[in-house]
């Protein structure tokens, strides 16, 4: 029996030792060639706006383990050059970070420690020359939303403009996939009449269905006017549309199985997928009294069950994010992590509340950059 | 007496109660020289005088020649006051009004660069929109965007600029000029004749780097013994696409501006009637139009421009001033105002390709003041202001508001031996009309100011002065009616601003005309501050911000008067500031120093006048700076010193006077930006070329 249980001990160990080291091996080695700085393997980059005209777009890490020093301003350090006007959307694709830049109109292919492995600006292309928005990536390719009304299809290796679509729109913002299809928003319009000499937004309702295998339109979507923010998660599209006319911005469902429709959820100005749930938050200013305030309410839509709570999801944050600014939410899809960015807009260096999946607060930090935007994890 | 003009010690808004003290004064000599000018001027004092000169009974000067130097500051003002003659910025190759005013302490320019670049100033940081703008005397407005572009002013036929700090001494003012926190005033130059000359031409033509071109003629005709009539016109031209080095991280490289060029027209008539039994009347027609492009902000990876502004800004003002026995002073001044501008900007952003907005501006402007002598000490007046102001402009929500505004400007003065004392009390009312939507509420306010100067010792030119002025800004139409930025809740922003100083002057030996020495240290609040505040994702201007202002002004001049006909003076400005922001004691930029507010600035000129050539030179020299609200070192600009050096020759050529000037503008070729992102040019050259007859 000793015996047995010896060597019962010997086999635990040893197959804790093997899990152990194949889960180091089994670690995909991060391309971090170029790189400066040492990283941890856990990484965290969160894309800093900035402020319009000031060219002080950045890329912060942080390490959601504590193991490194933050820095703030990351693609700075490793390319010796700032990432420039107003960074607009960052997605990690294939092990690389591809950031959007739209007041500098570029989009650039960075390695996992934010090292630039190539660019492509689209300042000379004068079909993409109104600045590039969103992306989204499937099959080796980006997918970039223009104002204009251009969708580009982009080599995700080469970033070399493979095909445009001319959608008929104006002004497109959120972009994502499911399945086979691209969907993209047609936001608002804004035109100068010579006739009536009168200047007007139009404020757009169409989300536009592209079949990704011919790269055409096929299916053009009426939703709340103002379409913007577009996420997928669990097979369905969720999106917010700025209807300033309404009480609040308005969020709404795309369900590609049941025809495309369009549901009304509520109202939110921001959201996050993740943990199959989305995590909504919906901010208003209060003008009847001076100073006005804005106050957050945080709730969440269970995307299986259908079911939206209004509880919070968060358990103790902090008070004071309450009447925030929220510019940003993101879920790191590996722990459940929830992050929720706060930007102080030109004033100061944004801050980031970081949430267990749970809703148990961790911890707050500063962006090391101006309204937070986007965020990428390595991990 | 030869044509040679007095060089008045004094500004001329303040001539008579000057005088007055002067002559009574038995140290009269020292005060001509020490409130006397840098350099000898021609040309402005004609007119700017009053007709007579008061000396306690009413006697009249004649033409009289006084080659006396001004001093650039005014030791017995209770307020800062500082001046410029044109002459004097000729000699410092100074480039524009924005370049001049940079020069008096305590302002704060903000230029876009270039010639056709945005060119406001805020004094002591209340903000641009806290400074008025005056030109002949009247006052000068912008109640769409609430800031004077002072870069449109040509400064060809500006013969006088002046800066004061709260309360002007000129009681016979305007009731807006009363209610500003400061003023800078901008005099143009009046027709004088030389001898029995009837009539007087002027050519002059500029060239310089970056494609500069401009001439400029002036015909000053005397018509009958009372009437004198001025017609002036200067083009511009030049294609700004200046190089300037760019330094993004490790990469260096030089690029030039683009979309930068401008062409602009200025013209002005004016006509000057000295009436019989006294009294004067002033017609003054102005025109200017220009199209320039709109560079931007240099944007990392993306040179494309397309914007393009066009200006059309036409005036006609009259004003007239006459004295009713010693005991009373009238001015009338009425003025209407056309301002247009189109912006346009190309892009596929733009359905169509292109975007343009218009906007149209009219204002009608009456004042009436008065000055009451009852006692020999006290003087009283009353100002009353009406206008009318109106937006119509192509944004598509735009209500076509219609502004009334009524301003009452009471003031007191008491000036008894060595004590002088100011009082003021404004009020102003002003109520809304627009065609859609609610109007805003009405504006109904009073405010003090006073100031107070004390000679301590009648032997010296020593003067103690304090000052406190409570002014507001009225929101501009962009602030209160801008689609979707705009709200018509917005109260007026309030300032107060608190001075003490003392002023010290006194010529040490005979070559010395004056040196003297003013140091003033502030304090400004600024409440209710109306700025664009972030609301989720949509902005709306509010009442969010408060400011406190401290700092200290100093400035420094010196004039001699040398063997062989040589002049030397010599000036400096320094200026220390903190301008922090006290707004939420939560943010992180809570006392934080404001954007662009150096703690230390300051410059320096001279000029050496000798029979053979004039040679200026000058230097201005800005710290360290924040171009964004939170002081932290990624929001550092780096400070800059940019030196302009000329040379210059006068000559007569067949009975023709006619002038030869170099400059070299920023000497040390300093890559510098006022205003991050828009880069400064680096050196560069004008020459100019003068001939009148």
């Amino acid at each position: 029996m000793k015996v047995n249980k010896f060597l019962s001990w010997c086999l635990v160990l040893a197959l804790g030792f093997a899990s152990v080291a194949c889960s180091d091996d089994d670690e995909p080695e991060w391309n971090d060639n170029g790189s400066k700085v040492e990283l941890p393997y856990n990484r965290m980059f969160i894309l800093n706006e900035g402020s319009f005209n000031q060219n002080n777009a950045g890329i912060s890490f942080f390490a959601p383990k504590n193991d490194a020093a933050s820095i703030s301003d990351i693609f700075y350090q490793q390319n010796g050059m700032r990432l420039g006007d107003t960074g607009q959307s960052m997605i990690e694709y294939r092990d690389n970070i591809y950031v959007a830049v739209y007041g500098s109109n570029y989009l650039a292919k960075l390695n996992a420690a934010c090292v630039e492995i190539t660019r492509k600006s689209f300042v000379s292309d004068s079909d993409l020359s109104a600045g590039i928005r969103y992306m989204t990536a499937k099959d080796g390719y980006i997918y970039a939303s223009f104002y204009g009304g251009i969708v580009a299809k982009i080599n995700a290796n080469t970033l070399d403009v493979e095909a445009k679509l001319q959608t008929g729109g104006a002004n497109l913002e959120g972009i994502a996939i499911e399945g086979n299809n691209l969907y993209v928003a047609n936001s608002y319009e804004k035109v100068y009449n010579p006739e009536t000499d009168k200047n007007v937004y139009n404020y757009l309702t169409d989300v536009f269905v592209i079949d990704l295998r011919s790269f055409t339109k096929k299916e053009t979507l009426t939703v709340v006017k103002n379409p913007n923010q577009l996420v997928e998660e669990e097979d369905k599209l969720f999106l917010i549309s700025w209807d300033y006319s309404r009480e609040s911005y308005v969020l709404q469902m795309i369900d590609p199985k049941a025809n495309n429709s369009v549901k009304e959820l509520g109202y939110a100005t921001n959201m996050a997928a993740g943990n199959d749930m989305l995590y909504l938050v919906d901010s208003r200013t209060d003008y009847s009294s001076k100073p006005y305030v804005t106050t957050n309410t945080f709730s969440s839509y269970d995307i299986k069950s259908g079911r939206l709570n209004q509880t919070s999801f968060l358990k103790n944050a902090p008070a004071e994010l309450t009447n925030a600014s929220v510019y940003m939410m993101t879920v790191d899809d590996e722990t459940g992590d929830i992050y929720i960015g706060v930007t102080h807009y030109s004033d100061s260096n944004g801050d980031m509340y970081r949430f267990k999946k749970d809703g148990t607060f961790v911890e707050k930090f500063d962006c090391g950059g101006q309204n937070p935007k986007a965020a990428v994890f390595f991990d | 007496m030869s044509g040679e003009l007095w060089n008045s010690p004094i500004p001329p808004d303040n001539m008579p109660d000057q005088l007055t003290e002067m002559v009574k004064n038995k140290y009269l000599s020292t005060l001509f020289i020490v409130a006397s000018s840098l350099l000898p001027l021609k040309g402005w004092c004609g007119t700017l005088l009053p007709d007579t000169v008061t000396t306690g009974t009413e006697q009249k000067i004649g033409e009289v020649t006084v080659t006396a130097k001004r001093s650039p500051v005014r030791v017995s003002a209770g307020v800062p006051v500082q001046f410029l003659s044109g002459e004097n910025m000729s000699e410092l190759g100074i480039q524009n009004i924005a370049d001049a005013v940079r020069r008096f302490a305590g302002t704060n320019v903000r230029d876009y660069g270039g010639i056709g670049g945005l060119k406001t100033v805020s004094v002591r940081n209340m903000g641009a929109a806290h400074t008025g703008v005056s030109y002949d005397g009247a006052p000068v407005s912008n109640c769409q965007g609430g800031q004077i572009d002072i870069g449109r002013f040509s400064l060809d036929n500006v013969s006088m600029l002046s800066l004061a700090i709260g309360q002007s001494e000129d009681m016979l003012q305007p009731a807006r000029l009363y209610a500003s926190a400061a003023v800078l005033n901008i005099v143009t130059a009046t027709p004088q004749f030389e001898g029995n000359r009837r009539s007087a031409f002027e050519v002059q033509m500029k060239g310089g780097s970056f494609g500069y071109v401009s001439p400029m003629v002036r015909w000053w005709q005397k018509v009958g013994s009372r009437v004198r009539t001025s017609v002036d016109g200067n083009f511009l031209r030049a294609d700004g696409n200046y190089p300037y080095t760019l330094v993004n991280g490790k990469y260096v490289t030089r690029e030039r501006r683009s979309n930068s060029a401008i062409d602009s027209w200025h013209g002005e008539a004016n006509v000057y009637y000295d009436m019989p039994g006294g009294g004067d009347l002033q017609v003054k027609g102005y025109y200017f139009y220009s199209k320039r492009g709109l560079p931007g902000a240099v944007t990392l990876y993306n040179p494309i421009s397309t914007e393009t502004l066009w200006d059309k800004n036409g005036f006609v003002q009259a004003k007239f001033r006459k004295n009713f026995g010693a005991k009373w002073r009238f001015q009338a001044l009425g003025k209407y105002n056309y301002g247009w501008n189109r912006d346009r900007e190309y892009g596929n952003q733009f359905t169509g390709g292109m975007y343009q907005d218009l906007h149209t501006q009219h204002e009608y402007y009456l004042s009436a003041s008065a000055e009451y002598k009852p006692l020999e000490p006290l003087s009283l007046a009353l100002a009353q202001d009406g206008v009318v102001n109106t937006l119509k402009s192509t944004l598509g929500e735009c209500p076509f508001p219609k502004r009334y505004t009524s301003l009452s400007a009471f003031s007191a003065r008491w000036r008894k031996g060595l004590l002088t004392a100011n009082a003021t009390l404004t009020g102003t009312y002003i109520t809304e009309n627009v065609k859609q939507g609610k109007a805003p509420k009405d504006i109904k306010r009073l405010l003090p100011s006073v100031s107070l100067s004390v000679q301590p010792w009648r032997e010296k030119m020593f003067f103690v002065r304090a000052m406190y002025k409570s002014t507001f800004r009225t929101p501009s139409f962009n602030d209160l009616y801008y689609d979707r930025l705009g709200n018509r809740s917005l109260r007026p922003e309030k300032a107060n601003e608190y001075d003490l100083g003392i002023t010290w002057s006194k010529s040490f030996f005979p070559a010395m005309d004056y040196f003297s020495v003013t140091l003033d240290g502030y304090y400004n609040d600024v409440t209710d501050k109306i700025v664009a505040f972030p609301t989720t994702y949509a902005w709306r201007m509010a009442n969010y911000g408060t400011v406190h202002v401290k700092g200290m002004d100093i400035t420094l001049a010196t004039a001699f008067s040398l063997p062989a006909g040589i002049n030397l003076a010599l000036s400096a400005a320094y200026t220390w500031q903190q301008a922090r922001d006290l707004t939420d004691p939560d943010s992180k930029n809570y006392k934080a120093q404001l954007p662009y507010t150096p703690e230390h600035s300051g410059n320096v000129a001279a000029t050496v006048k000798t029979p053979w050539f004039t040679v200026g030179y000058s230097l201005v020299g800005v710290g360290m700076r924040y171009y964004m609200s939170q002081n932290i070192p990624e929001n550092e600009i780096d400070g800059y010193v940019e030196q302009t050096l000329t040379l210059g020759h006068e000559f007569n050529l067949k009975g023709c006077r006619m002038g030869l000037r170099g400059e070299i503008i920023n000497l040390g070729n300093e890559q510098y930006d006022v205003i991050k992102f828009y880069p400064m040019p680096g050196r560069s050259w004008r020459i100019v070329a003068n001939f009148k007859f």
